[in-house]
């Protein structure tokens, strides 16, 4: 090729270039690589999820109605519900006066508390449940603790049992609801508080009648993001608990691996999708997504 | 006010000591000299790492999930960060459409991504493919690379970038030489952030890569349901040693950032 050539195919090349920009599709055709992605490779298998759920010998909802009025499934649903709803409870109850504490601390101790607070977060969900199984055995720490002190004659059951399952659930989901709610917390006004103070409320009074009321869509916000993380859990309740806390994915992985019904699986992860958008759908309605986002640059 | 900051400050104790407890207990543990699992232990010595360490099929665990891991961030990363550019740089609806993939990719239950995805791969033979769980993996690294990139881009000189195509500079090669180096800091966290999810990631994985040549989430749940043999909290505990570095290493990066981007 000579050298002229290389210049025209230059020149064209960068007219090309010019054409895209002044068409204004440079964004669209930034984001279209992403956009493809994620359409391949995360709705286009919830889409083939849900057609297998419905094509069980042709085209029909035998397997949803099946589910629906089977009673071990609406057991396992009403227990994965009971065990997120007691662990969101107590994770707000234990994760808010940690997060209230961050928003008062120095830089230092604030540094100090989030390292602390984001360790566990970076260690594999298998190994924290793990940890419990160790912990709470019948030779773990707890109980010769207990047994050493005389407040148990012999080990007391820990193990697989919703306490384990609640205690380790917990300890996970807690790193969540503490950055979550501090994230919120962050953008209440501390100069309303100085005023109420000033109108002669006591430290408590203006905790309880400005700063709590003011965080409550940070409360909102964080439960519904650790509810419905916590939907989802699988390894927890499989190491830790007995068969009365069989949580739902546990049970769309037993339907998928050990009695290869993918039909039935899928129909199960539909229901449990639908449960989770629903949940969502309810939160954007009265409280509006955009306040969890509202630092998302964080 | 002594009184209430006193039982603050317990709660803030209690609560880390209930976060920070079971972790101490398997870092413990990994260096027990009992054959059992033991708190605390009779006594200390290395021969779970080294039991670990000569275990071939360990070894294999962690080379798949290195290699898996960095496949797919570097996907999340190569889709990732043009996205922010669109993103940040544009008034196209783009904050509502971030916030849709990061709220789907936190909320969808993992379980129902697994059995999705091990649907569509099956008759695409993809099961058994590093690449494929590379690149469902990828998916769920989006939005850590999309979220880390746009804040470091929001807060880069855009001027800079304008100057080097005033000097003639085309506006890619602008972007790709100036501004990418600028806010590489906060790509990096992305990356990051996107080796750990594919690193923990354990249904995905155990439905693409559950028979041969398992990454260690799979390796390590199997074992976990197993059997009570100390050297899992040895692999635990190496994964917890590459945690701490991580957060270093982010923390370190985003200070990075700030000081490059002030």
């Amino acid at each position: 090729m000579s050298a002229s050539a290389v210049a025209l195919d230059r020149r064209q090349i960068s007219r090309f270039a010019l054409f895209v920009h002044r068409s204004r599709a440079v964004p669209y055709l930034l984001l279209l690589p992403c956009a493809a992605w994620i359409v391949i490779f995360f709705i286009v298998p919830l889409v083939l999820m849900i057609w297998r759920s419905l094509t069980h010998e042709g085209f029909s909802t035998v397997v949803y109605t099946e589910l629906m009025t089977s009673p071990q499934y609406i057991k396992v649903m009403m227990t994965s519900l009971k065990i997120v709803s007691l662990t969101t409870i107590v994770t707000l109850l234990i994760g808010y006066p940690i997060a209230y504490a961050l928003t008062i601390s120095g830089t230092w101790s604030r540094i100090a508390i989030l390292t602390l607070v984001t360790i566990p977060y970076w260690v594999d969900v298998i190994v924290r449940s793990f940890s419990w199984l160790i912990v709470l055995g019948d030779n773990g720490i707890i109980n010769k603790t207990l047994m050493q002190v005389g407040l148990t004659g012999r080990p007391l059951p820990l193990l697989y049992s919703l306490v384990s399952v609640l205690l380790a659930m917990i300890q996970i989901l807690l790193p969540t609801m503490i950055i979550t709610l501090f994230g919120a917390m962050l953008r209440i006004d501390r100069n309303l508080l100085l005023a109420a103070k000033i109108h002669g409320a006591t430290g408590f009074q203006a905790f309880r009648s400005v700063f709590l009321p003011l965080s409550l869509p940070g409360i909102y916000g964080a439960c519904l993001l650790v509810f419905v993380i916590g939907l989802g859990f699988y390894v927890t309740p499989a190491l830790l608990g007995s068969p009365a806390e069989t949580m739902i994915s546990q049970t769309i992985m037993i339907e998928a691996n050990e009695n290869l019904d993918y039909e039935r699986a899928s129909a199960a992860g539909v229901i449990l999708l639908l449960i989770t958008i629903a949940i969502v759908t309810i939160y954007n309605r009265y409280f509006g997504l955009e306040r969890l986002w509202g630092g998302a640059e964080r | 006010m002594k009184a209430s900051s006193i039982v603050l400050g317990l709660m803030v104790f209690g609560g880390i000591v209930y976060l920070l407890f079971p972790v101490i207990v398997v870092v413990t543990i990994s260096f027990s000299s009992a054959t059992y699992l033991n708190f605390p232990p009779p006594g200390y010595s290395l021969q779970w790492y080294l039991k670990m360490l000569n275990d071939p099929e360990w070894l294999s665990a962690f080379w798949v999930t290195v290699k898996v891991g960095v496949l797919a961030s570097l996907l999340a990363t190569l889709v990732g960060v043009p996205a922010a550019f669109a993103l940040v740089r544009n008034a196209i609806p783009g904050q509502s459409l971030l916030n849709a993939i990061i709220l789907s990719a936190l909320v969808t239950p993992p379980i129902v991504s697994a059995i999705g995805v091990f649907i569509m791969y099956v008759p695409l033979g993809l099961v058994n493919s590093l690449l494929g769980l590379a690149g469902a993996h990828a998916v769920a690294g989006i939005p850590f690379v999309v979220i880390n990139t746009a804040a470091s881009l929001r807060s880069a000189d855009r001027d800079l970038e304008r100057a080097a195509i005033i000097h003639g500079a085309s506006p890619l090669a602008a972007a790709v030489r100036i501004t990418v180096p600028i806010i590489a800091p906060g790509i990096v966290v992305g990356f990051i952030l996107s080796f750990v999810h594919s690193a923990h990631e354990l249904l995905i994985a155990s439905f693409v890569l559950g028979g041969v040549g398992k990454p260690i989430s799979v390796k390590m749940w199997s074992q976990v349901q197993s059997t009570t043999d100390p050297s899992v909290t040895a692999a635990s505990s190496v994964l917890i040693g590459i945690a701490i570095l991580t957060v270093i290493s982010v923390g370190a990066s985003r200070s990075l950032a700030k000081r490059r981007t002030r």
